[in-house]
């Protein structure tokens, strides 16, 4: 319930001030370049600001017969006002010399009209209103984003871990917000302060010393470069100095320092008056500096970056919003006439299309079926089974269209008896994977009418095949034969390549071959990518793992099946006959660029991206494989690979279970608890695992896994599969 | 013959010279140093626009603006009516705003030949959303009284001339 809370005040902060941020940040980004483009301005004279006060005016004073103020700005840069032929003159100086270094820098009309859109969009004091308002909300927006981003990864200790990436979107959205947070922050606070200051909520006091006249003494006389001040004062410390009016006693030196304001008889150099600055004005003269970047090059493209971010957070925050399903479900049957209810749980909607692709095949079979968010759960009159599939957020609360679930359940009690199964969709990345789904179970299970078919089935990053696993098992125990159809696949797939089979080695006994392939044209996969086959037009995609074992030769891995049309396709084609297919960017199975220590754990046809990562390991990393086999003879159409990997030096171990070799049963996952200390030392010390093959496998390593970091490690698994320490591709 | 062409030519050199040195009298400049000392209110920084003024109470010419930037100048109604009509060029005659409580000092010159002539110079300023002072201070522009304090009667406290170096 809170997540929804946060998250419906950040939306709607934003939606309120989207116009105003937008414009204030583009103006903002403008604004950014312009302290940049003063302080790379030549002015700055090196080594001047250890210069004293009484050398800096005595300097000034050879070129100058009268100076009115002598200043020093954020920049560094020194400037004089004199009077130079009868008129006023103000241009920087060479505090060495006096001379004229250049004029003052004038604001470009450019930048002074992005600072009246940035400060009130030409509407005045309305304006003024409206941006401090805006920067106000933005302040919120960052405080929600905050507690967004804590729910989401799993707690404040969490903030930093890498984010889970569901889409471009979600995924760039939660990283540049993190990079940006400080500066937004920062801009919105001092933006609220200046606005405030503006509109003289927060009082600017002046420092207002008093001079005590009748005391004024006018002698001992003393040269100017005499006073102490002068003489023990750097030029750094110098904000301004105005000469006296005359030559009266009465009239006196005016010295801004950084810290304080003294006022000094122009005769004896004695101190007349002298005050610190009240703390807010520093407050504030520290606010204009935070706000504006002036002075610095390095926190001006900070804050420009800070900038820049809001238009991109903006666009993907309601991109990401848009993309929420809404709850408009279209339905051929109403709840009350339908047996089969589908109810969807989902946050960004992709588990959506799941249920959506489930409840049409559903519906083309001629089954009255009823597809609702979790949140509609009423009374069903004809319901007989209920599907019921649902994500989960962040760290184990239910997502958006499910948070009402578990109370309507306990309020609505069906009056029939059904069947009901569960299935939940999460990411091991996380930790309480598929929570939801499991309280869900839970309080379907409680109410009297519900009868579980299985327990909660849980499916990983979205996986089809995972889903598809289920939908067998599940259309079986109902009876009926159909078939799921994959989603479009969503991810990065580049144009169609064409290969040239260059070698295909063949295990007839094991159903199982390696096809060399050659790339002649096109992209440039690495070992991990995918290779999506579609053996004949129409026919649904088959992807397959790729092995890269030099520049020229790919290699995939395949299991055929007697009824498998895609792995017949690929078996069929002979030496030197051509394949087109698309390479599929699968940046999450890619060798890993740092960590020291690797394992990977394959079985079957698995193996094949490994055979080209292993190449790939001209470094000579410690690399260890696990393999998972029925027999002894499923390696030789490996061997050679392997054989050649441990001579040079690339593979560190080969470490194999074979199923029905022996009277005892061996798989891959019982070496886990063998040869702990390697993986966790691999686990503790930055290293990676790298799983392929079947989900089957994938879910009895991850328990192992799971067992040796809460007993040794002390911490959930899902802490580092979130680092990427554990990559995993099964199906 | 020869006499004559060198009286002429002398005639007409010092005639010329004459009218030269009598031009260059003419346009002899008076310089005074100018301190605005503002008053202690609150808003934003004043604009503030300081004028010749002839024998007639009429606009003669704009001596200074205190305020860079163009928007706000119409905010200074009877001088933009003057400056806009007849399209003074006053590009180089503007300075930075100073805010509350702050002073600044400046130089303006006179023509010698305006000095204790009926000439004053007007002070008039503006603050965004506040009064506008037609006539903020004046002083006239006589050697006897001009080094006199002047009072302002808005966001001017005081005004102080005297005559540069």
């Amino acid at each position: 319930m809170m997540v929804s809370v946060w998250r419906y005040s950040h939306l709607v902060f934003a939606i309120a001030s989207s116009i105003f941020l937008l414009i204030a940040s583009v103006t903002g980004v403008i604004l950014a370049v312009e302290p940049i483009l003063n302080k790379i301005e030549p002015y700055s004279v090196s080594g001047a600001d250890e210069l004293s006060l009484a050398e800096t005016l005595g300097h000034i004073h050879t070129k100058y017969e009268e100076v009115l103020a002598v200043k020093r700005d954020r920049n560094g840069f020194v400037s004089a006002t004199a009077i130079v032929d009868g008129k006023n003159d103000e241009f920087y100086i060479d505090p060495f010399t006096g001379e004229k270094l250049g004029s003052l820098i004038q604001k470009k009309p450019f930048f002074q009209f992005a600072t009246n859109l940035h400060r009130s969009l030409f509407l005045k004091s309305t304006g003024r209103f409206l941006i401090g308002f805006a920067s106000f909300l933005l302040i919120l927006i960052s405080i929600s984003g905050i507690v967004l981003i804590a729910k989401r990864q799993g707690g404040y200790k969490q903030f930093f871990a890498p984010v889970v990436r569901e889409n471009f979107s979600q995924y760039h959205h939660v990283v540049y917000a993190r990079w940006t947070l400080i500066p937004l922050l920062v801009l919105a606070l001092t933006g609220v302060y200046l606005s405030l200051l503006r509109f003289d909520v927060i009082p600017d006091p002046k420092v207002s010393l008093q001079v005590d006249f009748d005391s004024i003494q006018e002698e001992p006389i003393r040269e100017y470069t005499q006073f102490d001040l002068f003489r023990n004062t750097p030029l750094s410390e110098l904000r301004e100095l105005e000469y006296p009016f005359s030559e009266f006693v009465e009239d006196y030196y005016i010295i801004r320092l950084k810290d304080r304001e003294v006022y000094l008889n122009q005769v004896t150099g004695e101190v007349l008056a002298e005050e610190k600055y009240p703390g807010l004005q520093v407050m504030s003269s520290w606010a204009r500096v935070l706000h504006t970047g002036e002075g610095s090059i390095i926190w001006s493209i900070v804050l420009g970056f800070g900038s820049l971010a809001i238009p991109f957070l903006t666009v993907t925050g309601f991109i990401v919003y848009f993309r929420r399903p809404k709850t408009k479900i279209k339905n051929a049957y109403a709840k009350h006439e339908s047996e089969y209810i589908v109810l969807v749980g989902t946050e960004a909607g992709s588990t959506l299309q799941f249920a959506q692709e489930f409840h049409k095949q559903l519906l083309s079979a001629g089954k009255k079926s009823h597809l609702a968010l979790m949140n509609q759960y009423s009374l069903f009159k004809k319901m007989e089974h209920l599907v019921v599939i649902t994500a989960t957020y962040g760290q184990g609360e239910a997502p958006a269209s499910g948070e009402k679930f578990i109370q309507l359940v306990k309020k609505h009690r069906q009056k029939q008896a059904f069947d009901f199964s569960v299935v939940g969709f999460g990411s091991t990345a996380y930790p309480n994977f598929c929570q939801f789904a499991y309280e869900t179970h839970t309080a379907l299970e409680a109410s009297d009418k519900g009868i579980a078919l299985h327990e909660v089935f849980t499916v990983n990053d979205q996986s089809f095949e995972s889903f598809n696993n289920w939908f067998m098992a599940w259309s079986k125990k109902m009876d009926l034969s159909i078939h799921l159809e994959k989603p479009k696949l969503l991810g990065s797939s580049k144009p169609a390549s064409t290969f040239k089979v260059i070698h295909k080695a063949e295990l007839p006994e094991e159903d199982t071959f390696l096809l060399s392939l050659k790339n002649l044209n096109g992209s440039k996969p690495v070992s991990g990518d995918l290779l999506s086959v579609v053996p004949t037009e129409g026919a649904r995609e088959r992807l397959y793992s790729i092995g890269k074992v030099n520049t020229d030769t790919l290699v995939i891995s395949i299991r055929r099946h007697d009824k498998g049309l895609c792995s017949n396709y690929l078996h069929q084609l002979r030496q030197g006959e051509k394949l087109t297919a698309t390479v599929v960017n699968n940046r999450n199975f890619h060798f890993p660029k740092h960590a020291k220590k690797i394992v990977f754990i394959a079985t079957g046809t698995g193996i094949g991206p490994f055979l080209g990562m292993i190449q790939e390991n001209v470094k000579r990393r410690e690399i260890h494989l696990y393999w998972g086999a029925r027999t002894k003879d499923s390696f030789d159409l490996y061997k050679d690979y392997i054989d050649k990997a441990i001579r040079e030096g690339k593979l560190t171990d080969f470490k194999t279970a074979y199923s029905r070799q022996q009277a005892e049963k061996m798989y891959v996952q019982n070496l886990i608890q063998r040869d702990k200390d390697l993986f966790l030392d691999v686990l503790k010390n930055k290293g990676c695992i790298m799983i392929c093959g079947s989900i089957a496998m994938q879910k009895e390593v991850l328990e192992e896994l799971q067992l040796l970091s809460n007993e040794y490690l002390g911490k959930d698994l899902s802490h580092y599969q979130n680092r990427k320490q554990i990559k995993m591709d099964c199906y | 013959m020869k006499n004559i062409v060198i009286k002429t030519v002398g005639a007409l050199g010092l005639a010329s010279a004459i009218f030269l040195l009598s031009s260059f009298i003419k346009e002899a400049e008076v310089s005074y140093k100018c301190m605005i000392q503002m008053t202690n209110y609150t808003g934003e920084k004043a604009y503030v626009v300081v004028s010749l003024i002839n024998p007639e109470g009429k606009y003669e010419k704009t001596l200074y603006i205190q305020g860079d930037d163009k928007e706000w100048f119409p905010d200074l109604k009877n001088w933009w009516n003057f400056t806009d009509g007849i399209g003074e060029n006053v590009d180089a005659l503007s300075g930075a705003t100073i805010g509350n409580g702050e002073r600044n000092v400046i130089s303006l010159g006179f023509n010698a030949s305006h000095i204790d002539a009926g000439y004053k110079v007007r002070f008039e300023s503006a603050v965004e959303n506040q009064e506008y002072y037609a006539v903020d201070a004046e002083i006239e522009l006589n050697s006897a009284t001009i080094k006199d304090k002047v009072n302002g009667k808005g966001y001017i406290r005081y005004i102080r001339m005297v005559p540069n170096r």
